[in-house]
């Protein structure tokens, strides 16, 4: 009896915040409702599912979710990989500050980094831009260029991953053993190459990992600066699955379509996340 | 030789890097301290420096209770995880029971539901009771944090059973060894946790968003976002306002940086 008195909190707090919800969730994607309290739900069975796959921002919501996790890699993985051997050569004193800089970003919340990179970005007057014009590549709007909106965004989202993602990668590589990085230094420390290729297999589990949450995550953590720059534009250029739910519950108030989309994409995320988790684990056996 | 080039080369892509890491921060900085009329300039540190950016955003927006409701926002749900999440990894961490599985799994698997399936039925619970626009609204829903009783019952379970036993023995009940025993050897990831949880909650954007409306009610961070809207491009007073948004985050981890870094990686972002 008595552990279960310690855990009625959290039990209770989940219960009513996260598992309820979730079920309600799943109940009214199948009603029409449109958020008022003096209308009641009315009963519609599949059809929020079929308009779901219906509406015309779906395919481009959708494709747009894969293109940011594809912007992020290079933050999450390509980039922390190369900068956590750079820490690993160096070590000591430098490496702690260099470190301590590098996370800096992770700290800044969303919002702020979207408004000063927005300031940085802008086209009349940003330090970006100057930049560009003085290198002859001229002035970009990136926000209202539908080409270019996408990756501004992953850009930001991505330069505040980089901190994070960089120790995760530094802690993988202190926990292989020393001697494999080792003998690859003194084999030919020049060679980037050959590092990458000596640490990668033996990162792997670590590198899934980063994948995971990338994909994972990369519709949440992107959301919160879509929001603040782009609100999903221009023309529906930057807005991902998790934006879509967004505008269509709360703009649209659209509360069963809004609900089908959550329950549809979180049954996608889920098979995807149970599917890497098993390739982590297949690939652990590298440094056994 | 080679080894000296490779380091040499580590430290000019390190010095690169940082740098862009810095920038941002220093922009926002230094464009906050320029007066009206040199905020276009690119000099890299303002040449007369003034306040008048901030004492703008201060009176535009009601930044003085927007500041106090995300310290109390998140100052109350530091506190209210830690203790939840402490209750519950003691639990786990002490007794086996019925069920205790399948309950770590309910709470690991809460790391893995995204905020936007669950928002609409707890904004409709909220509404319901009347609580938009409150701080109850902003802290009850995220009062039980799961990355929280991972890491605690982690820590838990590393901790020597033969104390609990001594102390089981010595007549101490379960409560009691948690408070004299337990706890007052777990300092250092509590202490993680409570600034992760600080920082973080400081952070959040789009719960707040949903269930505040009115400026004088909600938090620094949708206030910023009110303010870029309805200003439109006042860039000075902007930074000024992101640089106030920012501080605290930077003081907390300038005091704990070992504690915040270690946390932040260990919580997988979430």
């Amino acid at each position: 009896m008595e552990p279960y008195l310690y855990l009625v909190p959290a039990i209770v707090l989940t219960g009513t915040w996260v598992y309820w919800p979730m079920v309600r969730t799943l109940q009214l994607s199948f009603y029409e409702w449109n958020l008022l309290p003096t209308r009641e739900p009315l009963w519609l069975g599949v059809s929020n599912y079929a308009q779901l796959l219906r509406q015309p921002e779906v395919p481009r919501a959708i494709v747009n979710t894969l293109l940011y996790v594809v912007g992020l890699l290079p933050f999450t993985i390509a980039l922390p990989v190369v900068l956590a051997l750079a820490l690993n050569l160096i070590r000591g004193r430098m490496a702690g500050f260099y470190r301590a800089i590098i996370f800096l970003p992770v700290l800044m919340a969303p919002v702020v980094s979207a408004i000063v990179w927005k300031w940085i970005m802008n086209p009349d007057s940003g330090i970006l831009n100057a930049v560009l014009e003085a290198v002859g590549i001229g002035a970009v709007d990136w926000f209202r260029t539908p080409n270019l909106a996408l990756w501004a965004i992953a850009i930001i989202t991505g330069w505040k991953l980089l901190g994070f993602s960089t120790l995760i990668v530094s802690a993988g590589l202190t926990a292989i053993h020393r001697e494999y990085l080792e003998a690859a230094v003194i084999d030919g420390a020049s060679s980037w190459q050959r590092m990458l290729y000596v640490v990668t297999p033996l990162l792997s589990p670590t590198l899934v990992f980063m994948l995971l949450l990338t994909v994972l995550l990369s519709g949440q953590l992107t959301f919160p600066i879509i929001n603040a720059l782009t609100q999903g534009g221009p023309r529906d250029a930057t807005t991902n699955v998790y934006y879509l739910l967004w505008q269509f519950g709360f703009e649209s108030f659209n509360v069963g379509l809004s609900s089908a989309a959550g329950v549809l994409f979180f049954g996608v995320f889920l098979v995807v996340a149970v599917g890497l988790l098993r390739l982590a684990e297949r690939l652990s056996f590298y440094d056994a | 030789m080679m080894l000296d080039r490779a380091r040499l080369g580590s430290h000019a892509l390190l010095i690169g890097v940082c740098a862009l890491t810095i920038l941002p921060f220093w922009w926002m900085l230094s464009t906050s301290f320029k007066p009206a009329n040199a905020v276009f300039d690119l000099d890299p540190v303002p040449a007369a420096p003034t306040l008048q950016n901030y004492a703008h955003m201060w009176i535009a927006i009601p930044m003085g209770s927007m500041l106090l409701n995300t310290f109390f926002n998140a100052g109350l749900l530091m506190v209210g995880q830690v203790v939840v999440a402490t209750l519950a990894a003691y639990a786990f961490a002490r007794w086996r029971f019925r069920g205790d599985n399948l309950l770590l799994v309910l709470f690991v698997g809460t790391w893995l539901v995204p905020f936007q399936v669950t928002m609409l039925p707890n904004y409709v619970v909220l509404s319901r009771l009347g609580w938009l626009d409150t701080l109850a609204a902003l802290v009850v829903p995220h009062l039980g944090s799961a990355f929280a009783i991972v890491l605690l019952r982690q820590f838990m379970k590393g901790f020597p059973l033969e104390l609990i036993e001594a102390a089981r023995l010595d007549g101490a009940n379960s409560w009691a060894t948690l408070w004299r025993v337990v706890l007052p050897n777990l300092r250092a990831p509590l202490a993680a946790l409570a600034i992760l949880s600080f920082i973080s909650t400081w952070n959040e954007y789009f719960w707040p968003l949903l269930v505040t409306s009115r400026p004088e009610h909600t938090v620094v961070q949708v206030g910023l976002q009110m303010f870029l809207s309805s200003e439109g491009e006042q860039w000075g007073p902007l930074m000024a306002a992101a640089t106030v948004a920012t501080v605290p985050v930077l003081g907390v981890y300038m005091l704990f940086q070992r504690h915040v870094v270690e946390a932040f990686v260990r919580s997988g972002l979430r």
